[in-house]
């Protein structure tokens, strides 16, 4: 599982609230280099965002450790004027991967070209670590 | 038959309230005053247009998203009493749910005489909500926010790259949308574009903002008031102007719904216009091909293009094709967005388009649609949204 290190982070930066009790267990996950998903253990669906503990079939979630791979069901490419925090990333790479799993979820790329882009793209996850309590998954194409 | 039209409430409201005055200030880039104080003179506009006075007032509805106080615009008006107010969610996807409210209000007599109004300072550039993000980020901005994802043109360009890889959707078509706003705010003397023409050639050399879209795809960024009124049909036979018929209205979250970033509402990626129009049209004795115009909210112009197919305009994935030959344009089978709309005469969270659906049953439109008898307004569907369908008496 490779792991990177924001060695800048701005001090602005939009830091997800990791003690939510909802997705704790997605962030905890990241911090541990684990993509975690939710899913109904009686009917298998997968639930993104994730449902909460006091849904009336809560007790039937679980969350799983997804494969860490997809596809790139769409993406955009940021230019000028950017969030001051993400600004040193500009052309920034935000995707929408559809994990294998079958979720959507947003991220954005790393050490990718906007050319090397297209949909469909197999791409992996990487854990960019922000500070000791956030990790974030981010992509890179897959590796066959 | 559906549900929703055996409500006594939904028949209650169609076509038996109205919408009886409009009413907006000079937009700007610089207006020059606060929210709470354009909102006064924006709704004191529409009651004159209305031949109202503030005393006949007694309900008000706006949006939620940078609001203003209703007690503070009722003193300042000179409403007597209010007894019902509202205050409505999710920015672009609000300002047709105000009609809608009021309209419920009206009909099961929670109120008599409704404003309705949206001001907002959105003209300078330190005034864009995405560029105040920092801190801490929560509940649904956690899904997308720590990734970079806020600036609503990626959020919305993430549904426009994928209609158009899916779909073959160009940039032209995209294009088409803006020159053909932009052609009727050439003739809308209250546009912020009106001496400002634009070609496909001008279109397609602007710069990325965030690609797909480019600079031309995204609305304007303006300072505005507006207002409307709404009172009963009974009432508002003896007003000033020709009632301007509320015939069905709806609002939408759509299913498992996010705030900007809905991407897992349903395996096509739709938008929430999906539901809403669903809901519209199953409230209305009228279909798309009623029509004679239609104002589809356009924060960008894939927003258009979808939601031509959202609508029921056309089928899926031919919104692209739909804006070709002019047929979005005055003169064509369906003019889109007859003032400018919010690429090109002001962007106020699509309140422009209320006023603009009105003065097309009116008939006083700078780009009037001849004998146009029925007309939609959207909200943004990328969000929690909103539609009315006005028609004329």
């Amino acid at each position: 599982m490779r792991f990177i290190t924001e060695e800048h982070l701005h001090p602005e930066y939009p830091l997800p609230d990791v003690d939510d009790p909802i997705m704790a267990p997605f962030w905890n996950g990241a911090r541990d280099g684990k993509l975690m998903q939710q899913r109904d253990r009686q009917t298998g669906a997968m639930h993104w965002p994730p449902k909460p503990l006091y849904w009336k079939d809560g007790n039937r979630l679980e969350w799983i450790q997804a494969k860490g791979t997809g596809i790139i069901h769409t993406y955009v490419v940021a230019h000028a004027p950017f969030l001051p925090a993400l600004t040193h990333l500009l052309p920034h790479i935000m995707v929408v991967v559809e994990l294998t799993e079958g979720p959507r979820i947003v991220g954005h790329m790393v050490d990718t070209k906007p050319e090397q882009m297209r949909f469909g793209l197999p791409v992996q996850v990487v854990f960019k670590r922000l500070t000791d309590r956030v990790t974030l998954p981010i992509w890179e194409p897959a590796r066959s | 038959m559906a549900d929703s039209l055996d409500s006594d409430l939904f028949r209650r409201i169609q076509d038996r309230v109205a919408v009886v005055g409009i009413g907006h200030l000079p937009y700007a880039k610089d207006i020059g005053r606060p929210i709470g104080d354009t909102a006064v003179e924006a709704i004191q506009l529409a009651l004159d247009d209305a031949g109202l006075e503030a005393e006949d007032v007694d309900g008000m509805s706006m949006l939620e998203m940078e609001a203003t106080h209703e007690v503070s615009i009722a003193r300042r008006l000179g409403v007597r009493q209010l007894t019902w107010w509202d205050k409505i969610s999710y920015g672009g996807g609000a300002s047709s749910a105000t009609i809608m409210h009021a309209a419920a209000a009206i009909a099961s007599g929670m109120a008599t005489t409704v404003v309705c109004h949206r001001a907002r300072n959105r003209g300078a550039k330190t005034s864009r909500p995405w560029s105040q993000e920092r801190g801490v980020v929560r509940d649904d901005k956690a899904l997308h926010t720590p990734w970079g994802l806020i600036r609503p043109v990626d959020v919305i360009g993430m549904w426009a790259h994928r209609h158009m890889h899916q779909y073959g959707t160009t940039r032209e078509h995209l294009g088409n949308v803006a020159i053909a706003a932009r052609k009727h705010a050439n003739r809308n003397p209250d546009a912020m574009m009106r001496d400002r023409p634009l070609d496909m050639a001008t279109y397609l050399a602007a710069r990325v903002i965030g690609y797909p879209l480019h600079l031309f795809d995204c609305c304007l960024e303006t300072d505005g008031a507006l207002a409307c009124v709404v009172t009963s049909v009974e009432r508002a036979r003896d007003l000033r102007q020709k009632p301007v018929l509320v015939h069905s209205v709806a609002q939408a979250s759509g299913p498992n719904p996010v705030h900007l970033a809905n991407y897992n509402n349903s395996p096509e990626m739709d938008t929430t216009a999906v539901w809403c129009a669903k809901l519209l049209w199953e409230r209305s004795q009228l279909g798309p091909s009623d029509m004679d115009c239609a104002q589809i909210y356009d924060a960008f112009t894939p927003l258009v293009v979808m939601g031509l197919e959202d609508y029921g305009f056309c089928k899926r994935g031919e919104g692209g094709p739909f804006t070709e030959g002019g047929r979005i344009e005055l003169g064509g089978a369906l003019p889109v967005l007859t003032s400018g709309g919010g690429l090109s005469e002001a962007y106020v969270h699509g309140f422009n388009l209320l006023l603009e659906g009105v003065r097309q049953i009116r008939g006083t439109s700078t780009n009037q649609v001849p004998d146009c008898k029925a007309t939609l307004v959207t909200g943004a569907s990328g969000v929690a949204t909103s539609a009315v369908v006005f028609r004329g008496e």
